[in-house]
């Protein structure tokens, strides 16, 4: 019988299932590591994996806790700088890169700079960071999505994916020809962009969820393929790699948090002895 | 997407493959460790009608331009031997108006480099050349050559050069991997901007290294796999100029081009020997010990002088610790199954 897994863990499955041999891959800290790691472990041990420190060709560890992690470099090829990465990126050098959205609204743009108001924000999240470049000059991007939200319209706009929809991206004489974000996966599904109208539609669906599942998230008429396929379920091997690799990630944070307190408090009670 | 393709080959199948005749071309060293088979390649199979890039013209140019290779040259320094009574083939070839040149200072040729490395279209150098006529004498890049805008922040006139976008980068060093990721120290001149801004790189090295190697020491990569198109091992490549760690410069060797350098009919005789007449890099240290000895060639070989090693390590490897036990949480792989059963994280 086959391993049961969460939806966390399909979902990294499918990000790393993104990612082809021989590949240079920009991967943002978090789940694109681990994806990234699992990919190079099981069926692209070739792919050229990347952080915007400056690191190429890294062969991660343990999960990085950042995009700069010691972790990360214990053996890669070649040490660059932040300037270096984004520029190559900008002169078409980046296969793939990896992006995590809070919003994203129908034409795939993003933001994760604040939720609310700008200046007096509900909730500030992290900022820009290396989204918007490259989303901008990557070959193609695969957003990835946990604890966001579709929206109708951004709050703040970030980061630049299909802009209006339609040309208007390529119109904008901006971006490289066939740009953009290619795909959005989340814990239940797999979306894809209209190639004329640029709009996102479910293409593919996790197994056990249902398009009502996904409908409900979304507050527009949220268009669905006609040839709707369900993801091919994770095998044991994939499973094991994100378990032996980032368990953090199978257990989530809550449960890492709580766990990892629990062991931190109670190895602190052991050393208080009073004399 | 890097190719799949093997990158390893010879310095033949890499010139044929990777220069084409009307090619811009760039000589990716500076001054030292000069890719001196490289050029002789190129010369040996006669790429027609190029536009040379060298930072520092020395006897690359001499060779490829007394070749009939060239026709325009970017550089910032031509060589004469034998100074004022000396001759050189690129000043022969402006006599015979069969070559044309573009000269920069070394900071604008870099900047030209620069510029092209990162993408940008140009690249701020500094205003004083406005009063020089490097500024002001315009060879085949004309208006281009220098172009005056408007700083946008200060109202400031500033000096911008073009990007430069070579071809093909012909590129030597001391070492590298069979995927391509090139290690290069000592003086680091222009080699990485050189390399980094052209659309084709052909890596020739001391020796090619396992991969373990460049990973280990990554610091030291100028140009990463995936830009690379060929590798190439050629121990003495750069020979008669020096590799930092491997020989130094042969003074001699040098002397003797530099001599025959000054006259059109010397440099022939000299190319004939060394370049045409000695199919490879083999060919042509044997014909230098036949000539000179092992000798004078073990001589030349570098004494080790090795840096420290940098540490790259870590406070460990792996998320478990000797127990088996997740290092920030303390639970075992079979536990984290458990837990995430008992907590309902399994889907479905």
């Amino acid at each position: 019988m086959a391993k049961k897994y969460s939806l966390n863990e399909l979902l990294i499955i499918a990000v790393a299932r993104e990612i082809q041999d021989f590949e240079n891959v920009v991967l943002g800290v978090g789940l694109p590591t681990t994806a990234g790691a699992l990919a190079k472990a099981i069926h692209a041990p070739k792919a050229n994996l990347m952080m915007e420190s400056g690191i190429i060709d890294i062969d991660p560890l343990v999960q990085p806790n950042n995009i700069a992690d010691a972790m990360c470099c214990r053996g890669y090829s070649c040490a660059t700088d932040l300037f270096s990465t984004f520029t190559m990126t900008y002169r078409g050098f980046v296969d793939v890169c990896f992006l995590g959205v809070a919003q994203v609204d129908r034409y795939g743009n993003l933001n994760t700079t604040a939720i609310g108001d700008y200046d007096c924000p509900t909730l500030r999240l992290p900022g820009a960071g290396g989204a918007a470049d490259f989303i901008s000059y990557a070959k193609r991007t695969v957003l990835t999505m946990r604890g966001g939200e579709f929206v109708n319209k951004l709050d703040y706009f970030t980061s630049p994916g299909y802009l209006d929809g339609g040309q208007s991206r390529e119109k904008s004489g901006r971006f490289p020809k066939g740009s953009g974000p290619a795909k959005l996966i989340t814990r239940k599904g797999i979306f894809e962009f209209d190639q004329t109208t640029k709009e996102l539609f479910l293409s593919q669906i996790h197994p056990g969820i249902t398009v009502a599942d996904i409908i409900k998230d979304v507050p527009w008429e949220l268009k669905v393929s006609d040839t709707l396929s369900e993801t091919a379920a994770p095998s044991d091997n994939e499973i094991d790699f994100i378990r032996r690799f980032a368990p953090a990630e199978s257990l989530g944070k809550s449960l890492m948090l709580e766990l990892a307190t629990k062991k931190f408090l109670t190895e602190a009670s052991e050393k208080i002895t009073l004399p | 997407m890097a190719e799949q393709k093997e990158k390893v080959m010879t310095a033949r199948e890499a010139v044929s493959e990777f220069v084409k005749d009307g090619d811009h071309l760039i000589v990716g060293n500076y001054t030292i460790s000069a890719c001196a088979d490289l050029v002789f390649e190129v010369v040996r199979q006669a790429k027609k009608k190029l536009t040379v890039y060298s930072q520092s013209g020395i006897f690359d140019i001499e060779v490829l331009v007394a070749a009939g290779l060239v026709d325009r040259l970017v550089t910032t320094y031509v060589l004469r031997s034998g100074g004022r009574y000396g001759g050189s083939a690129v000043e022969r070839a402006l006599q015979n108006r069969t070559l044309q040149i573009e000269d920069y200072t070394n900071y604008n040729y870099n900047a030209r480099l620069v510029a092209g490395m990162h993408g940008f279209s140009f690249m701020q150098v500094f205003e004083g050349i406005m009063e020089t006529d490097l500024f002001k004498k315009r060879g085949f890049l004309g208006d281009d050559k220098y172009r005056v805008i408007h700083c946008p922040f200060t109202g400031k006139e500033i000096v911008v050069v073009p990007a430069a976008t070579p071809d093909v980068c012909i590129v030597h060093v001391q070492r590298a991997d069979k995927f391509g990721n090139a290690q290069y120290w000592g003086a680091l001149g222009s080699v990485a901007a050189a390399a980094l801004s052209s659309r084709r790189i052909i890596v020739s090295c001391e020796q090619i290294v396992d991969h373990d190697v460049i990973q280990s020491s990554p610091h030291h990569t100028i140009i990463p796999a995936f830009r690379t198109d060929a590798v190439v091992e050629i121990p003495w490549g750069a020979h008669p100029t020096e590799v930092v760690g491997h020989y130094n410069m042969d003074r001699m060797a040098y002397g003797i081009f530099q001599d025959a350098a000054k006259t059109k009919d010397g440099l022939a005789e000299w190319m004939d020997e060394w370049v045409y007449e000695c199919s490879d890099r083999d060919a042509y240290i044997e014909n230098y010990i036949k000539k000179f000895g092992q000798k004078r060639l073990n001589g030349l070989k570098a004494k080790d002088y090795f840096s420290a090693p940098a540490n790259y390590g870590s406070a460990f490897s792996s998320a478990w610790d000797e127990n088996n036990r997740e290092r920030s949480m303390g639970i075992t792989p079979a536990e984290v199954e458990i837990l995430m059963e008992e907590r309902g994280l399994f889907h479905g």
